[in-house]
């Protein structure tokens, strides 16, 4: 809801808008009761911006070149101009109008003033008692330039011609859409004139007082545009007779309206109405209110501000937050699934624990002992295997007769199991002598306190036998004696050598032969072979 | 400007102001709290994420662990049954050796059953849930053939008394001093370990 008055030398007319539609108007009577009335009803108002239009005779105009400077020294070079033109009021305006085509191209200002400050300071004093949020006080001739723009009249001279409630007439002069000059005249008909003839008169004095002050070259014309309601345009267009330098463009108010977008059209021809409208959609700067003036205006603008801020602030918040919370959202599917996924694999879990067979002792004790019995108990070698095979090639070599064998189970390919030799009953005429060789060391196993339990890959033997040979027949003897270590390699994974020979032909050995007289047919030499069965790796 | 900071600006714009705190302290509490919700839901999306990783692991070690189970039980049954996790029963084996003496008709029979101890095995290898323990048992026999003696050691092993895995054994002939007289005609030296286990975590008998 925004609050407008309009100020005219006998009336003052207050307009409210909703939006861009004018939904409430009244006037009042500037002297007399009037004053309090306004006063009560402005009291009774809610506190909405107000915007306050002065439409009075008592309003200047001064056309001014100044230097174009920037623009702090540009305010306070107008500041000291109107203090100097309009000394004796504060309602006062510099209009900046551009700048000159030629010479130093100086800006154009037009100054304005309420040059009687008391037709306006009553209400002034009146709207800051009530605490009015007021947003500034306008030039209604300055602002009108709006009305020829928002028309389309685009004249290079123009003349605006409206009427204002408590019947006066404005006049004001445009040139290029920039106002030069403006003037009210009450609308005091003479006897048996009428109010087209009263336009015609005065437009008639405008254009000779405009003329006097040099506006208009010898082909220029005036474009005198009358703004009046249907119902006086009848009287007024006949009036209005165009000659080579002026020419009348009567505008119908009701038109006028329709094209602006004002509804409803005013019922007469005053123009406020108009004037409201517009600023509704081309809102303008403050003219004549000082910065005191519009303390509650500004107060209440800030208030605006600060609450809008605090809402923008408080959304940004919540979109802050939101944005934070509907990420956290994105994950809850995927949540969803974790915890089916960890419901399904405890049940399961849970299944298969109950499941599993526990025989009285954890699964890990199960786990070991078994684990044990399968990598160390149940390949572990057994003796009478080895022997049962052994066998079997001995029973081909009836001839060969096993004094002792010595048999471990090792990891140790390399094991020598402990043997003591047996001397054969009919002892061989030769012999080699041993060189004080020393005796096979006893198993390094017995001789720990705590052994390594072996994992018994390998089973190594030693296998002492003596056989029987016809006298000397040393060759054949070693022969067999080889013989049987071949046919014992042929076991799987087993590999036999002759570690004793019949007769150790070796030469670094001392050798030895003692015959008698009595020569025996046989003899009976003994041998002894290694035997290494590997197994292909037990535990 | 002026007038809105002025004291009488001030004073009719406190409530707008207060209005404008109070706004920035919830929007940043919301903020805040957003966030805070956002990295709690994060830490909590990543901790369940790791449960579920140790979940699947744990199923796959309970899978494991029951084929494994399924597969061993039979013969941890057995190896319960033969006395594996029963601890040593000395009278029973000093009954059983004689008894098996007798059977086989040894001549002599010499053993010497050593004190226990924690059995060592290649490579420092251990076992998480038990106690491998062994005692050293040596003997020494002699007897008149020596398929008694192979009876003997392969029915001790067959016995249920525990596990007897024989490493050692050397047999040798006796020459006979008399054709006609019973006498011994071969001696064997054997040495095995008798080998039990203990559950670690079981309870320590009272």
């Amino acid at each position: 809801m925004l609050h407008f008055l309009y100020l005219t030398n006998t009336r003052l007319v207050s307009v409210r808008a909703q939006g861009k539609r004018i939904v409430a108007r009244r006037e009042f009577a500037v002297s007399g009761v009037g004053a309090s009335e306004f006063e009560r009803y402005l009291a009774e108002l809610e506190q909405v911006p107000t915007h306050f239009f002065v439409d009075i005779a008592d309003e200047d105009f001064r056309l001014d070149t100044i230097p174009h400077v920037g623009g702090r020294d540009r305010a306070a070079l107008l500041g000291r101009k109107l203090a100097q033109i309009f000394r004796n009021t504060p309602y006062r305006h510099a209009e900046m109008q551009g700048r000159e085509a030629e010479g130093r191209r100086d800006d154009r200002v037009l100054y304005t003033a309420v040059t009687n400050p008391e037709a306006l300071r009553p209400w002034c004093e009146m709207l800051d008692r009530l605490q009015v949020p007021l947003e500034g006080i306008y030039s209604a001739a300055v602002f009108s330039a709006v009305v020829l723009q928002e028309l389309d009249l685009d004249f290079a001279d123009a003349l605006l011609v409206t009427f204002t409630p408590g019947d006066a007439m404005r006049q004001t002069y445009f040139k290029n859409n920039e106002i030069k000059f403006s003037r009210l005249t009450p609308v005091d008909l003479e006897e048996g004139q009428g109010l087209g003839a009263f336009v015609a008169e005065e437009t008639m004095r405008t254009w000779q007082y405009l003329d006097s002050l040099r506006h208009f070259g010898a082909d220029d014309r005036l474009e005198v545009c009358v703004l009046v309601h249907s119902s006086d345009r009848a009287l007024v267009q006949p009036q209005l007779r165009d000659f080579a330098q002026m020419q009348y463009h009567a505008l119908d108010i009701e038109q006028a309206s329709m094209k602006l977008g004002l509804k409803p059209a005013p019922l007469d021809s005053t123009a406020e109405e108009v004037m409201v409208h517009l600023f509704l959609l081309r809102p303008s700067a403050n003219h004549f209110a000082s910065p005191e003036l519009l303390r509650h205006g500004a107060v209440r603008s800030a208030g605006n501000r600060i609450r809008q801020a605090a809402v923008a602030i408080l959304a940004a918040g919540v979109a802050w937050g939101g944005f934070h919370v509907a990420r956290s959202f994105q994950g809850v599917e995927a949540d969803e699934r974790i915890e089916q996924q960890l419901a399904a694999i405890n049940t399961e879990h849970e299944s298969i624990v109950r499941s599993t067979p526990s025989l009285g002792v954890g699964g890990s004790t199960m786990r070991d002992t078994v684990a044990f019995y399968n990598g160390s108990i149940r390949p572990f070698p057994a003796l009478s295997e080895f022997l049962g095979a052994v066998s079997k090639v001995l029973a081909a070599h009836p001839g060969v007769r096993l004094t002792q064998v010595s048999w471990v189970a090792t990891d140790d390919a390399k094991a020598m199991p402990p043997i003591q030799s047996i001397a054969s009953r009919d002892a061989p005429a030769v012999k080699t002598l041993s060189k004080g060789e020393p005796p096979p060391a006893p198993g390094s196993a017995e001789s720990q306190a705590n052994p390594v339990f072996a994992g018994g890959r390998y089973e190594v033997a030693l296998m002492e036998a003596t056989l029987r040979v016809p006298a000397e027949d040393f060759r054949g003897a070693i022969g067999q004696a080889q013989k049987l270590a071949d046919e014992l390699s042929q076991l799987p994974g087993t590999t036999a050598d002759v570690v004793e020979s019949p007769l150790d032909l070796r030469s670094s050995l001392q050798m030895q032969g003692r015959h008698d007289a009595a020569k025996p047919a046989t003899m009976e030499t003994r041998f002894v072979l290694r035997i290494v069965r590997d197994r292909g790796g037990a535990a | 400007m002026s007038a809105v900071f002025s004291p009488e600006g001030f004073r009719h714009l406190r409530g707008s102001w207060a209005l404008l705190a109070l706004a920035a302290a919830a929007a940043i509490g919301l903020g805040l709290g957003g966030k805070w919700y956002l990295d709690h839901e994060t830490r909590e999306r990543a901790t369940a994420g790791k449960r579920l990783e140790q979940a699947r692991a744990r199923l796959e070690t309970a899978r494991r662990e029951r084929d494994n189970l399924r597969e061993s039980a039979d013969i941890f049954r057995t190896l319960v049954d033969r006395g594996l996790l029963q601890g040593e029963r000395r009278l029973d084996m000093v009954e059983l050796i004689n008894g098996l003496r007798t059977r086989h008709q040894l001549f002599a029979l010499d053993y010497e059953i050593a004190p226990q101890r924690p059995l060592q095995f290649a490579g420092g290898r251990v076992f998480p849930a038990v106690d491998v323990l062994a005692s050293r048992v040596k003997l020494r026999m002699r007897a008149l053939h020596e398929g008694d003696v192979l009876g003997f050691v392969e029915e001790l092993a067959a016995s249920r008394q525990g596990f007897f895995p024989l490493d050692r054994c050397a047999l040798r002939r006796l020459e006979a001093t008399s054709l006609e007289a019973m006498q011994p005609r071969v001696e064997v030296e054997c040495a095995f370990e008798w080998i039990t286990l203990k559950e670690k975590n079981a309870a320590q008998p009272g």
